[in-house]
């Protein structure tokens, strides 16, 4: 019943997954650029990187919380009350930079919720972040009524759409989140903890590792990435409303299992992520692009979904998951 | 295991209350309407008055009123302001009325089947009629049937049922009120193409692929654009009335075509994302830009020179109209006719004559 940290059971690496995504979307963008004479200039790839910021930073929070073999559907919700969040702050006269911490911080504080009472209450991830994800948009839509808030000061707009050189604040941001989860997932006993977490947590437990505070933290990420994203949504839209992010769990779940991250826990793909979240915002601005009705876009994205984890799977074959 | 299993349940009690308390939100909106109500200057807009009087001449002849009947009312989501502020409409036309309106609704704008089981559970309660807006065109249909065994009237108001299916099955509507969605599309392309004489490409972004409003609108508005020499109409995209997912298709669209001349988005909000995305490529200039709904913020927004131009109509007169018809046939008149709200473009010429207006 020991844990093993070596790299192929940790499944840290799992390569084939990962290059089979990198190949779809070389041989999409081979194709768009061929169809399209707008796709390769910078400003079209700067949106596609600005389209997938926000998928990003969320999918990374998703894939530490998958890999723990758990689950976070309220990340959706976090992003709408976050953003609210911020939205009195600016209303009420908060300086815009406290404004913005004090609304990631909410994330934060928001994920620890799930997190405290999935580890302490042993409650499943799936039961306790359906139940706030409800609960997070129950209170969204009290507070502002159903309305939207808008009109911040312009400066605000900073964070979702300014200028930084040639690309944007939501892009750097991205690229940041993408590198600390890869050092965290990596070089961290953070890292190496959630997915042992997935793996075999009674193991962990018995070694001494105090698993609750692991497994609290990993959502309390979750909700920070939550809330990182609020805040760009609601700075780059310049409006703070209860539905957004509606349904946004959906898409950021979907990237990372596209990405090879295993549903049953114990295997995260940090660079599988970032390639999905890529595929997948390629694919939605190629048919903008093209002028292809997005009827076609949920086609696409659902049977890439399916052949991908398949293919891995079929690979994967005998080999003998580590929580058995 | 028993400790968990009640912790569970605990949570489980805590989290419906707390959506319950979501549900009704509406409560809190009143006490906020009836304030605001206080507050502003009770004069109606000229163009307000035009319109109600134009919808309230196809309910001639009126029904008697300050009977005291009892209206029930239900209405698609209260997570949408739309239906928030047509839920403030209802019962404040209740009051002018002297009647008892009761608004209810679906927990959010996808619950099609706990739709029907508030209809269900309407149907009991000794309404005089019943006023409903479905989800989609089917869901409400059982319900409907068993409002017409029980002898409750029905009127459906704004998104229609399908009423070949109601009479296969053998149920009927009473009366029907409705906003033509084609119209909106319609007029609101007509009145973009004014604004732009020289013509150009143009794009619309869509509702949620199939939604009535979202179907009508796009189909209105793309026999227009189709039809006028000079226009061409180069996308048709869904973004399924979220403001991120029309911020990002608008990105898109100006790459792929940069010499876009006029969008025109399903609602408001996509409208608005529209204007924030130009705004941000710094390719405002040039482009005009129609929503449908005229909310609060593409009022600013209008005013702001942002946004260009919205449709609309009265909801105030909507809504009593709809509680009109409803009383004319709890009093046995007979309302074959479906009755259309007159429907008015708002752009930057007339935006003055629409202070007040609701």
């Amino acid at each position: 019943m020991d844990i093993k940290y070596d790299k192929k059971t940790s499944g840290i690496e799992k390569p084939f997954t990962q290059l089979f995504l990198l190949g779809v979307l070389f041989i999409l963008i081979i194709f768009l650029s061929i169809y399209s004479p707008f796709f390769l200039k910078w400003n079209n790839i700067r949106n596609i990187l600005d389209h997938a910021a926000l998928q990003l930073i969320m999918a990374i929070g998703m894939t530490f919380v998958i890999s723990t073999r758990g689950i976070d559907l309220s990340v959706g919700s976090t992003v709408a009350l976050t953003g609210i969040f911020i939205g009195l702050l600016l209303k009420a006269g908060f300086p815009i930079f406290l404004s913005s911490i004090l609304g990631v911080l909410a994330g934060g504080i928001l994920g620890t919720l799930n997190g405290i009472l999935i580890s302490k209450l042993k409650i499943a991830p799936y039961v306790v972040t359906i139940g706030t994800m409800s609960l997070y948009r129950g209170l969204s839509l009290v507070i502002t009524k159903g309305q939207p808030i808008y009109g911040f000061p312009v400066e605000f707009t900073y964070f979702g759409k300014g200028d930084f050189g040639r690309i944007n604040p939501p892009i750097i941001l991205a690229f940041s989140i993408i590198l600390l989860g890869a050092f965290l997932l990596r070089y961290t006993k953070w890292g190496q903890y959630a997915l042992a977490l997935g793996g075999n947590e009674e193991a962990l437990r018995r070694v001494g590792v105090s698993v609750n505070f692991y497994k609290t933290t990993i959502y309390t990420f979750s909700g920070l990435t939550a809330g990182l994203a609020g805040l760009i949504l609601t700075s780059r839209l310049n409006v703070a409303e209860p539905n957004a992010g509606f349904m946004l769990e959906s898409d950021i779940i979907a990237a990372v299992i596209l990405g090879g991250t295993n549903m049953k826990g114990g295997k995260a793909s940090i660079s599988g992520t970032v390639i999905a979240c890529l595929l997948l915002a390629v694919i939605r601005n190629g048919l903008t692009i093209l002028s292809i009705s997005s009827y076609y876009q949920q086609l696409l994205i659902g049977i890439i979904i399916i052949v991908s984890v398949s293919i891995s799977e079929i690979r994967q074959g005998k080999q003998i998951r580590i929580y058995n | 295991m028993n400790f968990k299993k009640i912790l569970s349940l605990l949570l489980i009690l805590i989290l419906s209350t707390t959506l319950l308390a979501g549900c009704n939100s509406g409560e809190v909106n009143k006490e906020m309407g009836k304030d605001n109500a206080e507050e502003e200057p009770q004069e109606k807009s000229s163009k307000m008055t035009e319109m109600e009087n134009a919808l309230m001449s196809q309910l001639e002849p009126m029904p008697e009123i300050n009977k005291g009947e009892k209206i029930g009312v239900l209405v698609i989501s209260l997570t949408n302001p739309y239906w928030v502020n047509m839920k403030e409409c209802y019962e404040r036309a209740g009051e002018e009325l002297g009647i008892d309106v009761e608004v209810l609704a679906a927990p959010t704008e996808g619950d099609t089947t706990v739709q029907l089981e508030t209809l269900d559970g309407m149907i009991v309660k000794d309404y005089d009629a019943i006023i409903f807006s479905p989800i989609d065109r089917n869901n409400l249909i059982p319900g409907i049937i068993r409002a017409n065994q029980a002898g409750v009237p029905v009127i459906n108001l704004g998104p229609g049922v399908d009423e070949e299916g109601l009479k296969e099955q053998g149920g009927f509507l009473d009366g029907r009120i409705t906003i033509d969605f084609e119209n909106q599309g319609k007029m609101a392309a007509e009145d973009m193409l004014k604004q732009m004489p020289e013509g150009g490409k143009v794009a619309i972004i869509q509702g949620i692929p199939g939604a009535g409003q979202s179907e009508g609108r796009t189909k209105g508005a793309k026999e227009v654009f189709e039809n006028a020499e000079g226009v061409e109409l180069v996308s048709i995209q869904p973004a399924d009335w979220d403001r991120n997912k029309a911020y990002n298709i608008t990105m898109d669209l100006i790459q792929a075509h940069p010499d876009l001349k006029g969008i025109f988005a399903c609602n408001d909000v996509m409208a608005l994302a529209a204007v924030e995305a130009l705004e941000t490529a710094n390719e405002r200039e040039g482009v005009i830009i129609y929503g449908v709904d005229f909310t609060d913020e593409a009022q600013e927004a209008i005013i702001a020179d942002r946004l260009d131009g919205s449709v609309t109509y009265s909801s105030r007169a909507y809504s009593k109209a709809g509680l009109l018809l409803a009383l004319k046939i709890a009093q046995g008149q007979e309302v074959n006719e479906a009755v259309y709200s007159p429907l008015v473009i708002v752009n930057k010429e007339n935006i003055d004559e629409f202070h007040g207006w609701e």
